[in-house]
């Protein structure tokens, strides 16, 4: 063919183009999100309906909770699995954890901003500088049927809802599972005799950090269902729109009772996450691509015009 | 010649906008929008029109190379297939960005938390009332690991055995960034108020950091102020 460019210089006209095509990078922030899944039908009730194994999962790592007293530096349960349907009037969040024994006392519980004023993740306890709203705590308990639709506006306010909206379903099977994690372990410094070290201005002995993440095997997994309605008539509920980013958070409670009759963990005592976002994933909008494409034919049609006009006017 | 020239500069021109505003405006700030650098693309190029059409020459010279590139006559090689590529990615990357505009994001609207905004006034100027001696070092150490290292870790660098569920994860006082660009007024200030103590650019809705003045009294936090900057090994900022 007459006129062809070389290879070369095709292939660098074509890289420049996918270039700025691909102007903008995803990042990969995927962790972050709950991605609550558009689904026909029913929103599934029951932990163990097979739908949810077709549904990603966002695993979230928990503290214990430090941040208030009465605090506790142990907690059993690591990090949670949280995954999320709706069908555009009712969602469905799983969660999903690990722990060893079932007991009357397990809970859990999801917590959402009631409102457009942020909340503070520990019980939307007032700010300072920030008039705070309240949050929207959804708690299960193994021993109670159903769930407790309940609100809280600072420590010492949490009380259970006049309007009931949530319902829940634990399911526990003694299954076997990973436990993903930091282990942390501190090492004492030895010097070249053996002697364990000293800092040589204060005298402290040295310590050398190990941090590594460590799977490990676990038996006996909670699966709990939240399910409500997206919007509801109360307004002490938090109420969630499709294609936006609500905040959540997530608690859980080892209710196994020690020896001295005390639970393992119980009230502030448990372990929690700060905000994370879920997204309830809006319908395709279909006419979305109708309008990308009208786009692209309005400017083939432009350049088409401009061509015409530009062969005309030349002399022939 | 000078015509194909200015046709030619206002390419450039664009080319180097672009660049400009996607990749080296990123080194020193967040990433712009596409939106707001389509922005500054128009704009340019209605300086270029505006320019170029500011007489019968000069029109001529802006559009008349234009026109003949995209009439395509008497092209070959290299500029004739750019000029295929160009009729076929104008229309592709227009009907890409309107797409683009109306699809919902998947992403998080992006929270630009500041982690050190302004202190209140009563919080600026303070010194350390507590006599750095090695005594009060030791006890600080003593209630920072208490209090502090489940989540600021006992080698004060933020690795604590809780700090895995928080977002904004507790500060790394071992990082340059943090507590050596802090005065210890400003410690004092964030250790007895707390993420609840900030304001809202400091987004104190998400912090776990406590309102410690509940729990410890004022001369415990300046000797864990001092064991902070002994510990993590830097040394308070000074007013410049
Ligand atoms: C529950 C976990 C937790 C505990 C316990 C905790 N902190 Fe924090 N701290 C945080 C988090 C999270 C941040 C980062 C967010 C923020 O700045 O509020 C932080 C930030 C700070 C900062 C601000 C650093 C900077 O660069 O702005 C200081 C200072 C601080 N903590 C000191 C302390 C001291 C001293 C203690 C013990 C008396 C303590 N913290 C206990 C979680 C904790």
């Amino acid at each position: 063919m007459v006129g062809m460019p070389s290879r070369h210089a095709r292939l660098a006209v074509l890289a420049a183009a996918v270039a700025v095509l691909w102007g903008t990078p995803v990042l990969a922030q995927e962790t972050v999100v709950v991605r609550v899944k558009l689904i026909q039908g029913e929103v599934p009730t029951d932990p163990t309906a097979p739908i949810w194994n077709t549904i990603p999962a966002t695993e979230f790592p928990m503290s214990p909770q430090v941040h208030w007293p009465k605090r506790i530096l142990q907690v059993t349960v690591k990090s949670i699995k949280v995954r999320g349907v709706h069908n555009t009037k009712q969602i469905a969040f799983l969660l999903e954890y690990a722990d060893p024994t079932q007991d009357p006392a397990d809970a859990a519980a999801l917590e959402f901003m009631v409102g457009d004023k942020k909340a503070h993740f520990a019980h939307g306890q007032p700010m300072a500088q920030v008039e705070g709203g309240p949050v929207n705590i959804w708690y299960w308990r193994n021993d109670a049927p159903g769930a407790a639709d309940m609100n809280a506006q600072g420590f010492g306010t949490l009380k259970k809802q006049a309007q009931q909206d949530v319902q829940a379903k634990g399911v526990w099977k003694d299954e076997k599972t990973k436990v993903r994690f930091k282990e942390r372990k501190l090492i004492p410094r030895k010097d070249a005799k053996g002697e364990s070290a000293k800092d040589p201005k204060t005298g402290d002995p040295l310590f050398d950090e190990e941090t590594k993440v460590v799977e490990q095997d676990a038996t006996g997994v909670w699966r709990v269902v939240f399910t409500r309605a997206l919007t509801t008539t109360d307004p002490n509920d938090a109420q969630f729109q499709l294609g936006t980013f609500p905040n959540i958070a997530f608690a859980v409670w080892d209710g196994k009772k020690l020896e001295s009759g005390d639970l393992k963990e119980s009230g502030s005592q448990k372990a929690v996450t700060s905000w994370w976002y879920f997204n309830a994933e809006p319908p395709t909008n279909y006419s979305i691509y109708f309008y990308g494409l009208i786009a692209v034919v309005v400017a083939a049609g432009l350049e088409y015009v401009i061509i015409r006009k530009v062969r005309k006017g030349q002399p022939a | 010649m000078r015509g194909s020239s200015l046709a030619m500069k206002g390419a450039v021109l664009l080319v180097a906008v672009f660049v400009v505003f996607k990749f080296v405006a990123p080194l020193v700030t967040a990433p712009l929008p596409m939106s707001l650098i389509w922005l500054y693309l128009f704009l340019t190029t209605v300086g270029i029109v505006v320019y170029g059409t500011l007489s019968s020459e000069s029109t001529e010279a802006l559009l008349g190379p234009i026109f003949r590139f995209l009439g395509g006559d008497g092209l070959n090689g290299v500029a004739k297939f750019a000029r295929l590529a160009v009729l076929v990615l104008v229309p592709l990357l227009v009907g890409g960005q309107t797409y683009s505009e109306l699809v919902p994001s998947s992403q998080p609207p992006a929270e630009n938390r500041t982690i050190h905004p302004a202190p209140p006034g009563e919080f600026v100027g303070l010194t350390n009332p507590v006599p750095n001696t090695p005594e009060n070092v030791m006890m600080g150490k003593g209630l920072f690991a208490a209090f502090c290292s489940p989540c600021h870790g006992p080698k004060f660098n933020g690795n604590g055995p809780a700090s895995d569920g928080f977002n904004p994860p507790p500060a790394n006082f071992v990082d340059p960034g943090t507590i050596a660009q802090l005065q210890e007024s400003y410690l004092f200030w964030r250790i007895k108020k707390g993420g609840v103590g900030l304001n809202v650019e400091g987004h104190p809705w998400k912090s776990a950091m406590p309102r410690w003045e509940v729990e410890l009294p004022d001369d415990w936090i300046w000797k864990i102020i001092m064991a902070e900057y002994a510990g993590s090994g830097q040394k308070p900022g000074t007013w410049e």
